[in-house]
């Protein structure tokens, strides 16, 4: 009997989102993951633009990680024929990158990660990017590293295409026909509630 | 087990949904058993959910809408549920011309339709009412109306406003798209609430046939037999007429289930139509069954301009010209439409400049917003190509579903004289895009040409020769008195620009014969 890689996908989603890695272990709700997390916040502060809201950036970034779940049917619309499962929650390999961070920090002479000055955090990030080979900014976080994922999950935002036109042009909102013809008025705060 | 009816329509999705529609006024009383192998997606309560799901994580905002070994190669859908692809289209809801019904006559190609002009433009007046289609009277004569929309158009969104007057510069005439979206609450749905996912529209304002069987549910005007698997038809001794078709209930563990009707519709689209006829060898004496698939060839482009947009304000809804549908007979043959749509593909943030830099935070967006200081349009053609009678649906003997079927295979190939006048064709194109750039200091940064036919038909082309055609022009089969097909398999060519409209019209036309036969 052959397994497909979507039904090996769905199993998985059935065992608790909770692995070892290393002393230290990860599931939904895990503290690093908490939005007020220093290590995030610290993070948060190299790669999101100091006009974004970084505070409610890194709480829906959180809440993405919190909801994620693994082995479910993903998008198969017109013209894609192959049914996909989404993957392991990127999240699984946070754990170990945040140690990364902390530890080059360290080699740095830091106490940690966010305890470091902007200027080596930037650094250590930039050499973290490069470490993981990362071209590109995910469509939404892959676990390929989390200073991408959050930047990914950021600026492909409705929040952060209104921070770029300086527009509320609230992309993933319902807001009715009226004033369709006019243009978006000015942008006021990231991540306001859908409609 | 057993079933009987008066009509028996093999396939839910939107030809379906509007027979059964019609038949129920036409001939109230009407015994409508609808089969369908997919599941009911009824749960309209969920959608701003699964709209959200969507969004957020990619995943299928039709949960459960197919079904995992009946897939076939070459098939560019994989829905199989209640309501179809119509469950998931944009709702873009164009016209084809005069011309797509008399290619042979005018321009000496492909075939000519079976159908008057005029009539066609009839069920089209009244497919827009059935579906709830909101648009404005085209600017050119030739695509004069019998009949206003049902609903004012959509408005022009700020960005579409701004587009418009763009290319109405380069002198070539535009109008918004004609959509099956209601502007105001029509049908017993919701007006637009601009959400901009119309793939999965969380208030039911984009017509999707769910709505439609749910109605017909309620009044007990059809029964709709989901999640069961029509596998073969079974002929009369004779030959003359279909007795029966036989399936399955994936619902009851594979359970066999026998339909007897007077008059058995196949509503199965451009794939399993054709694919149930050949798995059951009915209606082919032409050896037509399968063939002359077809669908619309395509060429896009993006195109910056001097203009200040705001992407995702409408990103769903576009300009429409319908100036190429026509081309004068004698001169180089090129159809197509031509759509403008407001557009940030391939100016979204990145992560390394083209120096391959890193770009972090304040970097990145600064980044960003130089790249889209200028507005950008995405522009596409749909063009006008014609299948040879080599562009076949097979049955694929290497790749059965559980029950043993061979699944379908479909290759499209072109006929000669497309494949000649492709170069001109592509030439011509880019001169118009070229012609949209320059009208506002724009300039193409793009070119992509599509890999695939889009909007497909075909596989049992109507027509009046038996000998050429698998049905007539209301979608009887030539071998079989009491066997129909319906909608995009019968299109004998796929026009340039959306089919579901058409389909529509052309299943509604065969409507009085279905319940009449």
């Amino acid at each position: 009997m052959t397994v497909s890689r979507r039904d090996a996908l769905k199993k998985l989603a059935a065992v608790p989102a909770l692995i070892e890695v290393g002393s230290s272990r990860l599931q939904a709700g895990d503290p690093r993951l908490q939005a007020g997390d220093p290590t995030l916040v610290a993070l948060a502060e190299v790669v999101l633009p100091a006009e974004s809201d970084r505070k409610a950036a890194l709480a829906a970034f959180a809440a993405w990680i919190a909801n994620y779940k693994e082995g479910a049917d993903t998008d198969h619309g017109y013209g894609v024929t192959r049914v996909r499962a989404t993957g392991p929650s990127p999240a699984r390999t946070y754990p170990a990158q945040i140690a990364a961070l902390d530890a080059a920090a360290r080699g740095a002479g830091a106490a940690s990660f966010a305890a470091a000055p902007l200027d080596r955090r930037r650094a250590i990030v930039e050499a973290a990017v490069a470490d993981a080979k990362i071209e590109r900014l995910p469509a939404r976080p892959t676990g390929g590293h989390i200073a991408t994922d959050l930047m990914g999950h950021y600026f492909n935002s409705s929040a952060a295409n209104d921070l770029c036109y300086r527009a509320a042009i609230n992309r993933d909102a319902c807001r009715g026909l009226a004033g369709s013809e006019n243009p978006p008025g000015p942008r006021t705060s990231d991540f306001g509630p859908r409609r | 087990m057993i079933f009987e009816s008066d009509v028996c329509i093999i396939g839910g999705g939107v030809s379906a949904a509007m027979l059964a529609e019609k038949l129920s006024e036409l001939k109230p009383g009407l015994a409508v058993t609808i089969v369908e192998a997919g599941s009911r997606i009824f749960d309209v309560e969920n959608r701003a959910r699964y709209r959200e799901r969507s969004l957020e994580y990619g995943e299928n905002a039709w949960p459960g809408d197919f079904i995992d070994d009946q897939a076939g190669a070459g098939v560019i859908s994989r829905t199989m549920a209640v309501g179809g692809s119509a469950l998931h289209w944009g709702g873009v809801t164009n016209r084809f011309s005069e011309e797509d019904l008399t290619l042979k006559s005018r321009y000496g190609l492909a075939v000519d339709w079976p159908i008057a002009w005029a009539d066609l433009e009839r069920h089209y007046c009244e497919a827009e009412r059935r579906l709830g289609v909101s648009g404005e009277p085209g600017p050119l004569p030739e695509d004069r109306r019998s009949e206003p929309y049902p609903m004012a158009p959509m408005p022009l969104s700020y960005n579409l406003r701004v587009l418009k007057e763009w290319a109405d510069k380069s002198g070539i005439p535009f109008q918004g798209t004609p959509q099956a979206k209601n502007t105001r609450p029509y049908g017993g749905r919701a007006a637009c609430m601009r959400c901009n996912t119309c793939e999965i529209c969380p208030t039911g304002a984009r017509y999707s046939p769910d709505f439609t069987y749910k109605d017909l549910l309620a009044a007990g005007k059809i029964t709709l037999h989901d999640q069961t698997l029509v596998r073969r038809l079974v002929k009369s001794p004779n030959g003359r007429r279909i007795e029966s078709a036989q399936a399955v209930s994936r619902a009851r563990n594979g359970e066999a289930v026998e339909y007897r009707a007077k008059t058995f519709v196949l509503a199965s689209g451009y794939a399993w139509s054709p694919h149930l006829l050949l798995l059951s060898e009915a209606a082919n004496s032409s050896g037509l069954v399968g063939r002359y698939m077809n669908g619309h060839a395509f060429i896009g482009a993006q195109i910056e301009l001097d203009a200040k947009l705001y992407p995702g304000m409408n990103e769903q809804h576009s300009l429409i010209s319908r100036k190429y549908f026509r081309c004068a007979p004698g001169g180089p043959f090129v159809r197509h439409d031509l759509r403008v749509w407001e557009s940030s593909a391939g100016r979204d943030p990145r992560l390394k400049d083209a120096a391959g830099t890193l770009l972090l935070g304040d970097a990145l967006l600064a980044d960003w917003r130089a790249r889209t200081a200028r507005g950008a349009a995405r522009v596409r053609a749909y063009y006008d190509v014609h299948p040879s009678v080599e562009s076949a649906l097979t049955l694929d003997p290497a790749r059965k579903n559980r029950w043993g079927d061979p699944l379908p295979s479909i290759r499209h190939v072109l006929d000669e004289a497309t494949v000649a006048r492709k170069p001109s064709t592509r030439e011509h194109i880019l001169a118009v895009f070229n012609q949209l750039a320059k009208a506002n200091d724009g300039r193409v940064l793009n070119v992509n040409e599509g890999g695939y036919l889009d909007h497909p038909a075909g596989g049992c082309r109507m027509g009046t020769d038996p000998k050429t055609s698998v049905c007539d022009s209301y979608g009887r089969t030539h071998d079989h008195e009491n066997l129909f097909v319906v909608g995009s398999p019968t299109l004998p060519t796929a026009g340039c620009t959306n089919g579901t409209l058409t389909f529509v019209a052309v299943t509604l036309r065969s409507a009085a014969r279905i319940a009449d036969p």
